[in-house]
């Protein structure tokens, strides 16, 4: 990002007093410079040397800064002598810093089997490098092509380690090699126990050091691989819960390796947009500002919510959709109000600050900040006639600025002003006007108050451009009631007509039933007559 | 020479401008900063630079809030172009297919250019070589190509 706003040369100096000592979650000190928005974990020195702070290097980004240490690398003459120098070549100031730095120092090399100029030197502060013996040149970054050949390496350590363990505690490491390899700016006072150099190299003459004093660099999980996967994924794991960080806080390109759920198991990618959506709310932010601004800023990141979202691509999305909507809601708003005559804040800021004293240039030179003279809604031009209009009227006598007042009070209709209005709901045609802003207030508001009483009650008449609204709506709501009446006749004769159909139903059905019930009554004198009946036809028969 | 135009005597800009006249004030400061800015410690080629990206800022905030979002009208758009708030023959180009997010005109404007071909500016990220940094004579700019 761009900051154009150049620096005073020499600001440096300056900057040294600018520190300030804070006290992280983790409890560590850091110092932080509020001038240069740096902050670091060590101790800025004194201001005699000028000290242009050690910026926070990044774990990742300190090995890209000490990627070679130099073809000076002693090795094999003084073999012996575990001190080689240790003086920092680099010439940094803030040399006399209060807490003495520790310093690191090769401690064992191993040669890498098939690449067999290249050695892998381990320093005593558990990091290691690279060194070419014949080119004597040592990199920090070890090189693609060694890989191989350091697995290979680490897993015959692992190996080796196992072993040992199982029978005695036999020193693993091949040799030493003493010299110096300066350390690099790195030092993280968060020290990790889980560093797993630490435990593999076990030297006879190193354990005589007290172990307490040994410090550790924070690991770095995105150095070239050195182990397999699943060390790398348990390291971060054992480290996340150490310090209660999600594997999101310290971002380090291995998501994969993220253990399920790590980067917010509770929060959902809709939560995260919600959550710094309400940042944004909360914040008041202009949203027709630019995004970048609101970056350079740096306003929103010391909120927490700010980490929500993981991505700045997916903030910038978040903030794209809420500036939308937020404008939209603003135009909203703004049709909605309606439109208030500029006039009528500039008078009144007339009437409190005018002053025959002073000319217009003056006046204007004076409230030029103020917001009634900056209101574009309004011309300068305006502005002035105004104000030489006012003042001139201040000169004038006060009976003719009663009766000026008066006059104007009376063109007022009766529909604006009457005798129901007070003094905070006077029309705008009169606030607007140059005339009201003559007097004294004091004296004024009785002459208006005194005039309002003298007034007629608002006619009766003042709803005639919504008459025909309310007619119309009058109407529809009787065409309503009326189609409601007409279709619950319908219905009442529907019901009605069922009705009669039911009834007629069930008279058919008892009819049916009577009859039934005739023709079951069977007694024994019609069952005889019957018999006769049947007899006599069959003798007619027979 | 052309008139003199007094503040007194403009004319009001359109409704909405006061929304977006304090970052247009922002921008106009840093412009200011980097006009003034002493260039004796910068390299004679990127002495300009800072000037184009914050001309480039502009117009894009300009841009995106007529065309992106919609957020001011077409008068206080036309306003604030023919005032020098965005640069017209830039946003004309942000228009077209493949120059959405061009960092320059000088970068598309072959006929300066030695080989009469673009600036490197506008080679795709994929086209060029891994770890190829690139920051453009003309405006410092690292890649502006559509597909980036």
């Amino acid at each position: 990002m761009l900051k154009s706003t150049h620096k005073p040369i020499g600001g440096s100096q300056q900057l040294a007093e600018g520190w300030t000592e804070h006290k992280a979650p983790t409890g560590h000190l850091y110092y932080y410079n509020a001038a240069t928005k740096q902050s670091t974990y060590t101790r800025p020195a004194a201001p005699v040397d000028a000290p242009t702070p050690i910026a926070p290097i990044g774990p990742s980004q300190s090995f890209l800064q000490y990627q070679s240490v130099g073809p000076g690398f002693p090795q094999g003459e003084d073999r012996g002598s575990r001190g080689g120098f240790q003086g920092n070549r680099g010439g940094r100031p803030g040399n006399d810093r209060p807490r003495p730095q520790p310093t690191d120092r090769p401690k064992s090399r191993h040669l890498i089997p098939g690449f067999e100029p290249w050695v892998l030197v381990h320093t005593k502060l558990g990091r290691r490098f690279v060194f070419h013996t014949e080119k004597q040149q040592s990199y920090w970054r070890i090189p693609d092509k060694l890989k191989d050949g350091i697995l290979q390496l680490d897993q015959q350590r692992i190996k080796e380690k196992t072993e040992a363990l199982q029978k005695t505690n036999e020193p693993v490491s091949t040799g030493e090699a003493p010299g110096a390899a300066e350390r690099p700016e790195v030092h993280n006072p968060d020290g990790d126990d889980s560093s797993e150099y630490e435990e593999v190299e076990v030297t006879d003459d190193e354990d005589d050091e007290n172990p307490t004093k040994r410090q550790k660099t924070f690991e770095i999980p995105d150095e070239p691989i050195e182990y397999n996967e699943d060390d790398i994924a348990f390291q971060l794991a054992t480290m996340g819960e150490e310090y209660g960080l999600d594997p999101g806080e310290y971002d380090d390109g291995n998501m994969e390796n993220w253990e399920e759920g790590a980067a917010g198991l509770e929060l959902t990618e809709e939560d995260a947009v919600a959550l710094f959506r309400d940042l944004l709310n909360d914040a008041a932010i202009n949203p027709f500002s630019p995004w970048e601004k609101l970056v350079e800023e740096g306003k929103l990141v010391d909120d927490t919510r700010y980490t929500a979202l993981t991505s700045m691509k997916a903030r910038k999305e978040t903030w794209d959709e809420w500036s939308r909507e937020k404008m939209k809601a603003m135009r909203y708003m703004r049709a909605k109000e309606e439109k208030k005559d500029p006039r009528i804040p500039y008078l009144s800021f007339l009437q409190q600050n005018a002053n025959p004293k002073l000319y217009w240039p003056e006046f204007r030179r004076k409230f030029k900040k103020e917001a009634v003279m900056r209101d574009t809604s309004m011309t300068d031009k305006d502005r002035e006639k105004y104000y030489r209009e006012h003042i001139k009227r201040l000169a004038l006598p006060s009976s003719t600025l009663k009766t000026d007042l008066l006059a104007l009070l009376k063109d007022q209709p009766l529909s604006k002003l009457n005798r129901s209005s007070n003094m905070d709901s006077l029309p705008p045609a009169v606030l607007g006007d140059i005339r009201f802003i003559s007097m004294d207030p004091s004296t004024r508001d009785g002459y208006v108050e005194a005039f309002i009483t003298t007034l007629n009650p608002a006619p009766e008449i003042v709803e005639a451009e919504d008459s025909e609204e309310i007619i119309r709506m009058k109407k529809e709501k009787e065409r309503r009631q009326k189609a409601l009446n007409d279709r619950e006749a319908f219905v009442r004769e529907e019901k009605r007509k069922q009705q009669r159909d039911l009834q007629h139903g069930k008279g058919v059905l008892r009819y049916q039933e009577l009859e039934l019930e005739r023709a079951m009554q069977v007694n024994k004198k019609g069952l005889k007559g019957q018999l006769v009946g049947e007899g006599a036809d069959v003798m007619d028969t027979g | 020479m052309p008139a003199i135009r007094h503040a007194s005597k403009r004319k009001p800009p359109p409704a909405g401008f006061s929304d977006i006249e304090d970052d247009l004030l922002i921008f106009s400061n840093k412009m200011k900063d980097a006009e003034n800015a002493p260039s004796t410690n910068v390299p004679r080629h990127q002495v300009h630079w800072p000037i184009f990206q914050i001309s480039h800022q502009r117009s894009r905030y300009v841009y995106e809030l007529y065309y992106e979002k919609e957020a001011i009208s077409k008068q206080l758009y036309d306003y604030l172009l023919k005032n020098g708030y965005a640069d017209a023959m830039l946003i004309a180009k942000w228009k077209k297919t493949g120059y959405e997010k061009l960092c320059c005109l000088r970068c598309v404007q072959t006929k300066e250019t030695n080989f009469n071909s673009t600036c490197v500016c506008r080679v795709p990220k994929a086209q060029l070589k891994e770890d190829q940094a690139v920051e453009c004579v003309s405006c410092g700019c690292r890649g502006c190509a559509s597909s980036d």
